[in-house]
């Protein structure tokens, strides 16, 4: 249970630093200060990964690669109005029905709370039913345009405020579980594994702009990286009302692992076998063409990369108040240990390939 | 101007309160609490409204005024209707909350004793077609999500009719903190300007002969309710209602359509929904503000509606004024309005209830 807190911990701190696609490179000094010490190395690269080493001190070692993004949805100030009101711009896919009335957090030169508008019901029109998009939406700062103008340069980042709550049984709620959470869950996992226990040298890359285009940070870093293979995390729809279940996962129920033309079968496989064996809960799901997430980018990066795509339930995707369970969470912690360590895997999948001469 | 709650915490205290209409009590249990040192007796009523009394000048004169000075204690919320098999609750508002605020949001969920973590949802955009994207979610389609994995397990903590209110934090932003955002403003900016109006009176009673009925009232956000009995057993001769008022002061929307401007000073209703009001008691508290030198303002258009309009109707009729602090995106958990306004509004009620004289208003 205790364990189970710490976690909820480190996800809440790894998801309340502010990283709007694009604007990930800022984030490096609160990335170091959360996992400074726990991994060897932390380095960053031109397009915004951050790389968190940890090395078994083993020479000619495999390496593995475990991708979460790190960015997230957001916004950008694209105009300044009288009265200190600012338009947007949205980043990512940002869901227009959530919008009013959200607070958000301007990181201009000085950070500063602001309120998206609403209309209130006194004021409204019956035929006036359509959400507006961000677009569309203005935020309320309290300054004046001119005193705005000083401190909130054109494109600066505007995020959703950070507040999370428990929910019964161990569930989450608040912001930017897409991605960080996997990414606090994986850093948390593989920083807890003793060095000579690992398959290899594991490098987990918080990857860029995964929001805005499929391919960006995550393909550049697996490049740069050339690992032998890889595993990407990223949450996934679960199972709400008025939905069909078979395109969601149950949340509560452990992780989900994707069976995809698009990720490695063999690799796939053997992942399933090591939750079979070590009794993770996991439901195998079917993404037949693409995984949706980096895991289809990245399989095709230099000579092709050997991937599984791992899956961590989500309600309310790309709101501010997305849901996850502590127990897939969990989960999702004890696959990842158990894969950064399978010696099988890291036998059959570190193989060098050559043309034919 | 004299300033009061200057820090907000009054404010902040109130606003946080847990008090959808017709589960008002946390509220009046804080006010209660602060009663005693601010008058010289109150009551709470079998509907959970607070009366509480201060008479100045000679209280053996038989030409006594009644004046009540009322807010509203409850603010809008939500109602839980059904609790599904798979755990999550389907619900309705409690007042009029507008869908385009519901869905996304935090909520807390309980009654009188305890609270419950819970958001309002729906499918997730990437499960929505794009033609319906920018549709709002009927009510009829969000749910609220307490984590709950079963009903079994949702039954333990709620039950049909179990309330909720906005969960959101309560801060100070802009320029020099001139703004402030929290759930329900409307109306426990009402409740803090009239406890901070009883204090400073408290201090240095008016010498006219008064009897000021300060009144706490539940239920406005469904139909005035409240006010109305409040009103029909005081029988005042004059009332004040303290409230919020919507408006939509944006640079994209028509100047007379805005309703009034933040930080121009408390807003004056002319006519509303509910109610045309009194001229000559609008015109006194005109040149009350003109005399002290208190921003004021006219409320620029008919929308809304408030305790007035039960309180000018009751027992043979009360002369009845509004004076409302400008608020934006009002029903909504981002309630944003001007400090300066809050407490100019605190100061006008105050300099009118020093302003009146035994005789005439």
């Amino acid at each position: 249970m205790d364990q189970m807190k710490n976690l909820a911990r480190e996800i809440v701190a790894l998801c309340s630093v502010p990283s709007v696609s694009g604007f990930e490179g800022r984030s490096t000094k609160e990335i170091q200060r959360l996992y400074e010490g726990r991994f060897d190395r932390i380095e960053t690269d031109a397009v915004g990964n951050h790389f968190l080493w940890k090395t078994c001190g083993r020479e000619g070692a495999p390496r593995i690669l475990v991708d979460a993004h790190f960015d997230e949805i957001g916004m950008l100030v694209r105009e300044i109005l009288e009265g200190g009101f600012v338009r947007l711009v949205s980043v990512g896919g940002l869901s227009p029905s959530v919008l009013q009335a959200a607070d958000v957090i301007l990181y201009g030169k000085e950070v500063l709370r602001g309120v998206i508008v609403s209309t209130p019901p006194h004021l409204r029109s019956a035929e006036d039913d359509r959400l507006p998009d961000c677009e569309e939406l203005l935020v309320d700062t309290g300054f004046s345009k001119d005193e705005l103008e000083k401190i909130l340069p054109l494109g600066s980042p505007v995020g959703f405020a950070p507040d999370y709550r428990e929910l019964l049984g161990g569930r989450l709620a608040g912001k930017s579980f897409d991605n960080k959470a996997c990414a606090a869950i994986a850093a948390s996992a593989i920083a807890g594994v003793p060095r000579e226990a690992l398959a290899g040298d594991v490098v987990l890359m918080l990857s860029s702009f995964e929001e805005t285009s499929r391919l960006g940070g995550a393909s550049a870093g697996a490049f740069g990286l050339s690992p032998d293979y890889a595993m990407v995390i990223d949450v996934n729809l679960a199972t709400v009302p008025d939905v069909p279940k078979s395109e969601t996962v149950p949340l509560g129920e452990g992780i989900s692992l994707s069976v995809s033309a698009a990720t490695d079968r063999a690799l796939t496989l053997a992942s399933q076998k090591i939750c079979k064996e070590k009794n993770i809960a996991h439901t195998m799901i079917a993404a037949p063409s693409s995984t949706g997430t980096n895991a289809t980018a990245v399989q095709l990066v230099g000579g092709g990369i050997p991937t599984v795509d791992v899956g961590l339930p989500l309600r309310n995707m790309h709101t501010y108040n997305e849901v996850i369970d502590l127990a897939d969470a969990e989960a999702l912690a004890s696959f990842v240990e158990a894969f950064v360590c399978d010696g099988e895997i890291a036998k059959n999948f570190c193989v060098r390939e050559e043309l034919p001469k | 101007m004299r300033t009061y709650d200057n820090d907000l915490t009054l404010l902040r205290e109130l606003s946080l309160l847990f008090g959808p209409s017709g589960c008002e009590g946390e509220v009046a249990d804080a006010i209660e609490r602060a009663l005693p040192a601010l008058c010289d007796s109150f009551t709470r009523d079998r509907m959970g409204n607070l009366t509480a009394l201060i008479r100045t000048g000679d209280l053996s004169s038989e030409n006594r005024r009644r004046v009540m000075i009322s807010a509203h204690m409850d603010e809008v919320g939500v109602m839980v209707s059904e609790i599904c098999e798979d755990g999550l609750l389907r619900f309705d508002t409690v007042g009029g909350i507008d869908v385009s605020v519901l869905e996304g949001r935090k909520v807390l969920l309980g009654d009188e004793s305890h609270r419950i973590s819970g958001l309002i949802a729906s499918k997730a955009i990437h499960h929505k077609e794009k033609k319906d994207r920018n549709k709002p979610t009927p009510i009829s389609k969000l749910f609220i999500d307490i984590g709950a994995k079963d009903r079994a397990e949702a039954e333990q903590v709620l039950s049909v009719g179990s309330v909720g209110v906005f969960d959101s934090e309560f801060y100070r932003f802009g320029k020099d903190g001139a703004f402030v955002k929290s759930k329900a403003l409307d109306d426990r900016m009402g409740c803090a300007a009239m406890l901070s109006v009883m204090s400073a009176l408290v201090r240095e009673r008016p010498t006219a002969d008064l009897d000021l009925y300060f009144c706490f009232t539940v239920r406005e956000e469904i139909g005035l309710s409240g006010a109305k009995v409040v009103a029909q057993r005081i029988a005042p001769e004059l009332a004040i209602v303290l409230e919020t008022t919507a408006v939509a002061d944006l640079p994209e929307t028509e100047p007379a359509k805005r309703v009034a401007a933040l930080g121009k000073g408390g807003a004056l209703s002319v006519m509303d929904r509910s109610t045309v009001y009194d001229r000559e008691f609008l015109n006194f508290a005109r040149a009350t503000a003109k005399e002290r030198d208190i921003p004021v303002q006219i409320k620029q258009y008919v929308s809304g509606g408030n305790d007035a309009g039960s309180i000018h109707k009751s027992g043979v009729g009360v002369r009845t004024l509004a004076l409302s602090v400008p608020t934006r995106y009002l029903h909504s958990p981002a309630c944003v309005a001007s400090v300066e306004d809050y407490h100019s509004v605190t100061s006008l009620v105050e300099a009118m209830l020093r302003a009146m004289d035994t005789e005439t208003s």
